[in-house]
């Protein structure tokens, strides 16, 4: 078995490369998971995981062992970043609304075409972003029910609930698209 | 959930929140689920089944893949280990050192001439050399 994530922190601390590199191979496929669901965006997800290891390497040093789940951690600071491009996101588009607006999938638009993963990403790219975040953390991520109402900072109650309007939503959306097929 | 297990409402809803998999529901509730799937295991199923069929959907969306470029990118901005003289005392390390064994030479030659009388002229080019490395030492 290998290192936890608390003795590996601390020898990133202590400056081991072999450790950094364990870290990264441990934990950035989660980061990308995260980042590339909540963003619908590859490269915006690379850049979120690359600035998620900067607050890693800065938090390393301090990190006191048992005080708090290093993934619970990680997963708060990743969505913060990508809040932080959401929000950016929004701005942009009102700054500068597009000519036309968007009038979401339709038998024409040549969605048939797409291959069921980019479907199904589009569809959790148009829920609702606190929506996409459970579906995200329970579903992708595989955090239990009360980890993931600690990480977005909700009742079990209210991360039941957004679970249940996101697939709700999410079946809706898919099942339009299967009929279009 | 009621005194009496887990109602069929209760069943349908964590199976719409969390999915076709008990494993993945909370773990207080996944007792009294699967009372409920051997009580009625036909309705149950259905339940399942359709949430299964939006888990399969799910699952189908691509899953980013890390390139090496950007471990390679993440890896060298951790935290090095620090060495024991920092880098730009480095070159002056080396030239304490060659002025250290300068210094004895010296002293080892003031030992030899001092007897002739030739002391003082051995000191100053002595001088000079020491001088001499310590600049090229500290460049």
């Amino acid at each position: 078995m290998g290192d936890s994530d608390d003795e590996l922190l601390s020898r990133v601390a202590a400056g081991d490369p072999a450790a950094a590199r364990a870290l990264v191979a441990r934990k950035l496929p989660r980061l990308l998971s995260l980042a590339g669901r909540m963003l619908s965006d590859p490269s915006e997800a690379e850049d979120v995981a690359q600035e998620a290891f900067v607050r890693i390497w800065k938090q390393a040093p301090k990190w006191r062992p048992g005080a708090a789940r290093f993934d619970t951690w990680l997963h708060r600071v990743a969505l913060n970043l990508c809040y932080d491009r959401l929000r950016r996101r929004r701005e942009v588009a009102t700054a500068n609304p597009p000519e036309q607006a968007d009038e979401g999938p339709g038998p024409d638009r040549g969605l048939q075409a797409l291959d069921a993963g980019r479907r199904v990403a589009e569809a959790l790219g148009r829920l609702p972003d606190r929506q996409r975040e459970a579906i995200v953390l329970c579903h992708y991520q595989e955090l239990g029910n009360i980890e993931a109402a600690d990480v977005m900072g909700v009742s079990v109650e209210a991360l039941e609930s957004l679970l249940g309007r996101g697939r709700r939503s999410l079946r809706a959306a898919l099942m339009d698209l299967k009929e279009d097929a | 959930m009621t005194r009496d297990g887990m109602t069929p409402e209760r069943f349908e809803t964590l199976a719409e929140a969390f999915g076709g998999n008990v494993d993945r529901w909370p773990t207080a509730e996944r007792t009294e689920a699967s009372r409920l799937i051997a009580a009625d295991p036909a309705w149950t199923g259905r339940v399942l089944a359709r949430a299964d069929e939006l888990d399969a959907m799910l699952a189908s969306a691509a899953l980013p893949v890390a390139s090496g470029a950007l471990v390679d990118r993440i890896v060298a901005g951790a935290p090095r280990a620090r060495p024991r003289w920092p880098a730009w005392l480095a070159p002056a390390g080396l030239g304490a050192g060659l002025a250290a064994a300068c210094a004895a030479g010296v002293m080892l030659g003031m030992q030899l001439a001092a007897p002739q009388g030739g002391g003082e002229a051995l000191m100053t080019a002595a001088d000079d050399e020491f001088s001499l490395y310590l600049d090229e030492g500290a460049g």
